[in-house]
């Protein structure tokens, strides 16, 4: 065997993983040429495209929930770099500035860390339970963004009753934070669960009496057509249809997300961590995940019902019109025939040598190719704002998932930068505040708009 | 409280040992309880629960442990477990000469090492009868006060800090890394500055130093009232500590306060003033007080001692005369038989030591009185009742430090 071993323990890293993908590619090619010369390939490919003809919903179900499976982890990365970042801005501090430009990486690395710690079970802990914990906090989040609508036509489901399976979905979370804090065998895990219960079920209540007076005026739960409902400038955003509604719903949102204030359950003063005491390696980092995804969902929510979802603040259209102005910036490619090859061949190179010889010219002290670096980055950045402004007039869904975005994550900020000034509440301030206050409002609320739309529709 | 002699028991009597694994984890000392307090105590009710806080928790103050007896988030009593910091610092101090008690006195105080390493200096000055030169008794004044303003910059930033706010701490390191920096050009050290000396101090100031405290000086009012603007006017903040931890005159008297703690209850008892040393009746200055004694008052109080503090280092600045700032004193140090009692005014209250000399080159004995240890004693009075978050934010208010209360 020695024949094989000893080549192999002296390869490089790099050549021990290309040889054994060259394998994989050869044996690949001598299988696809033995299928189409024998005529079983294609054959298996029809009946692989009739499939998915047949069944499309299904096969779009499949790839929706990969795609959004596979975007928790990096949302979840950018929120906890900003909020690393926003934190350290408010306390005057440089916060992370070592891993890749201004510390990018520092959360990625953070997520890796977290892969590579020691998974530790503590004695006396139910370790089923124990070990689901984190996956049931963890799908309870992730599970919720299938119904929120990304951009037009840009979703996981349409549900027509897509609130009430978010907040059915999203109230499974709460179980996984009591058995994790049941079952970890540890005091201050139990009172971090038992406070999670308490604050999350009393605040439940509130966010969803405050939805209810959206649904009224809707007169629909699937949250791809409230956003259609606030189409138009900002005037029609329910949060100024609902302004109270709004404000309750962002106050039990920052509790039902466990943010600063609302805090409790892993106050870090009184509790240690709460119920991700005994939790380390990658349980607590799907504890922490579920976090960071959480938050990012309720800001997503609260810009789905409140804040016009994908809908630009301004409707430019009318003034579009107005001006006789019509703007078509469909291009056909195809129409350009031999020269869509030339442009593509000579067009890059041309710019980068006219904004490079310039700036050659004028900066006598740097070489040609220190000048054809910085030339080339700002054609790459010129030419990318030009790709992103075409795309964003051409393709709606670009325009709608910048706005989504642009708002979910103005809404994050809101909340990273409240962890950063306010102190915690107490647990009895906490409860009181929800029943004493949030629900009459809610309550409140609802009665004004049940008695406005009355009105409207008996006059 | 005197033990019962039928409940003392040999801690080593295999009968008499706690036979309960599960409990590996529990508060419950593994030993049949010697008094009768610690019987009411470890005997539990039903519902009730034992919870440690300390002495490793992130919101201990030091090494700290209370064991606290919980009824679902409701304190129902208490029992700090100290001693986890003992060193016998007290008795260190008996085997080296005068100049090694006072580094090893430094750490006893260690956020506000100034005033604990003056413990030595000043009992033996008493009893040399000695006459310290008057630039280095300003010096030691301006030293103290910088320093009282590093600490009350950290006993706001850990009060936030226990109730949950990230920032007021970082801005309260922020000023006082400054004063630190400051003092160390002065002392060559960050912490346990070593600086005092018997007959005065151990340097005179540099030009580094006070090119730093010019600096420090032009922004120190503005930067207080900063970090208060960021506590003062949140709503939580007020909400949480107003009311909080009420402590009344007569309970400040039972308790031996001193200190913030006792002049937010209206007292108006400061060293500087009742028992006027060094150079203090010669500056002008206030003692705040508050009526309230709550954890608000206390927190108010820091702010109006701040003020007071740079107020002094501005006239000790304008007064600061010429002149050596070391007396003659011999190298080999024999402080003649007898005994001496000195206080001053530390941060937390009043610093005393009493001392006694056998004429020889080594202190007989050394009994530091620390202001943190009587102060905490009002927490077992002030705690029950409350819920967990409100026992660090009482504890963050009196302001313990373990290097003392251990010793």
């Amino acid at each position: 065997m020695s024949i094989i071993t000893r080549p192999w323990s002296r390869m490089t890293l790099a050549g021990k993983i290309i040889l054994p993908l060259l394998l994989l590619f050869v044996l690949l090619n001598i299988l696809i040429v033995a299928g189409q010369m024998t005529g079983v390939l294609p054959v298996l490919v029809n009946g692989l495209f009739q499939v998915i003809n047949d069944n499309v919903d299904i096969f779009r179900f499949i790839g929706a929930v990969t795609a959004l499976l596979l975007f928790t982890v990096p949302a979840a990365f950018v929120i906890i770099f900003m909020e690393m970042k926003l934190i350290a801005f408010i306390n005057l501090r440089l916060g992370p500035n070592r891993q890749g430009p201004w510390g990018v990486l520092s959360s990625t690395l953070h997520g890796f860390k977290v892969l590579a710690k020691e998974d530790f079970t503590p004695t006396g802990a139910d370790v089923p339970v124990f070990t689901l914990a984190p996956v049931v906090t963890y799908l309870g989040a992730v599970m919720t963004i299938m119904v929120i609508p990304f951009a037009p036509g840009l979703f996981g489901l349409d549900m027509n009753l897509g609130l009430l399976y978010f907040f059915a979905v999203a109230g499974l979370g709460v179980i996984g934070l009591m058995m994790g804090g049941w079952s970890s065998f540890n005091k201050y895990s139990l009172l971090g669960g038992l406070r999670a219960a308490a604050a999350i079920i009393s605040y439940e209540i509130p966010l969803t009496l405050a939805v209810v007076g959206v649904i009224m005026l809707t007169g629909t739960m699937s949250l791809n057509a409230i956003v259609l409902r606030q189409s138009g400038s900002f005037i029609d955003w329910f949060a100024f249809q609902q302004p109270l509604a709004f404000i309750i719903f962002f106050i039990a949102a920052t509790a039902e997300g466990g943010r600063t204030p609302f805090d409790l359950t892993e106050a870090d003063s009184e509790i240690v961590a709460g119920f991700a005491t005994e939790y380390s390696g990658m349980r607590f980092g799907f504890f922490f995940f579920a976090e960071y995804v959480n938050l990012f969902i309720l800001s997503a929510l609260m810009v789905t019902l409140f804040l016009g979802g994908w809908n630009a603040p301004l409707d430019i259209q009318p003034l579009l019109d107005w001006l006789h102005i019509t703007v078509n910036s469909a291009i056909d490619p195809g129409s350009l025939g031999i020269g869509l090859l030339w442009i593509i061949l000579l067009v890059p190179p041309l710019a980068i040598l006219a904004v490079t010889l310039p700036i050659w010219m004028i900066k006598s002290k740097w070489s040609f190719l220190k000048a054809f670096i910085v030339g080339f980055v700002i054609v790459n950045v010129i030419g990318g704002a030009i790709l992103a402004v075409w795309a964003y007039i051409t393709f709606p869904f670009v325009a709608g998932l910048f706005w989504f975005f642009g708002k979910a994550f103005t809404m994050v900020a809101l909340f990273v930068i409240m962890r950063g000034t306010l102190p915690r509440v107490r647990i009895d301030e906490l409860m009181g505040f929800a029943w004493k206050w949030l629900i009459p409002a809610a309550l409140l609320n609802l009665f004004v708009t049940a008695g406005a739309l009355l009105v409207l529709q008996a006059r | 409280m005197t033990a019962d002699p039928t409940l003392v028991r040999s801690l080593d009597d295999p009968d008499l040992m706690v036979q309960t694994p599960a409990t590996i984890y529990d508060a419950i000392p593994p030993y049949p309880p010697r008094t009768e307090r610690e019987a009411e105590f470890y005997a539990m009710g039903d519902g009730e629960m034992l919870i440690n806080i300390g002495p490793q928790h992130p919101s201990t103050h030091g090494v700290l442990r209370v064991v606290l007896k919980i009824d679902g988030e409701r304190v129902v009593d208490l029992d700090p477990v100290l001693g986890y910091l003992h060193r016998g610092v007290e008795k260190i101090c008996e085997n080296g000469d005068w100049h090694h008690a006072i580094s090893n006195c430094d750490p006893l105080e260690y956020i506000a090492s100034m005033f604990s390493e003056a413990m030595p200096v000043l009992v033996a000055e008493k009893l040399l009868d000695l006459e310290v030169p008057r630039r280095a008794e300003y010096i030691r004044v301006l030293a103290w006060e910088l320093n009282r303003i590093a600490s009350h910059m950290l006993f706001i930033g850990w009060l936030a800090l226990d109730l949950g706010g990230l920032t007021p701490i970082l801005y309260g390191f922020i000023e006082r890394d400054e004063i630190v920096e400051m003092l160390a050009a002065l002392t060559g050290q960050r912490l346990l500055f070593n600086y005092l000396r018997i007959g005065g101090v151990n340097g005179d100031l540099n030009h580094e130093f006070l090119s730093r405290l010019g600096d420090w000086m032009s922004h120190a009012l503005k930067r207080a009232d900063d970090e208060s603007k960021l506590l003062n006017s949140n709503e939580i903040f007020v909400h949480r500590t107003r009311g909080l931890g009420v402590i009344d005159r007569d309970m400040a008297r039972r308790t031996c306060l001193t200190g913030p703690p006792l002049r937010a209850t209206g007292i108006p008892y400061d060293v500087r003033r009742a028992h006027p040393y060094s150079v203090y009746p010669e500056l002008e200055f206030d003692i705040p007080t508050r009526e309230e004694g709550d954890s608000y008052a206390r927190y108010l109080l820091h702010l109006d001692e701040i003020k007071q503090s740079i107020h002094i280092i501005d006239q000790v600045l304008g007064k600061m005369p010429d002149g050596p700032v070391m007396a003659k004193v011999p190298r080999l140090l024999r402080v003649p038989p007898g005994r001496a009692y000195i206080a001053i005014e530390s941060p937390r209250g009043q610093y005393s030591c009493f001392g006694m000399s056998d004429g020889s080159d080594q202190p007989f004995r050394l009994r530091i009185h620390d202001p943190s240890y009587f102060n905490l004693q009002a927490v077992g009075l002030l705690m029950p009742g409350h819920l967990i978050a409100d026992t660090m934010a009482i504890m963050a208010s009196l302001d313990p430090i373990m290097g003392g209360i251990d010793k």
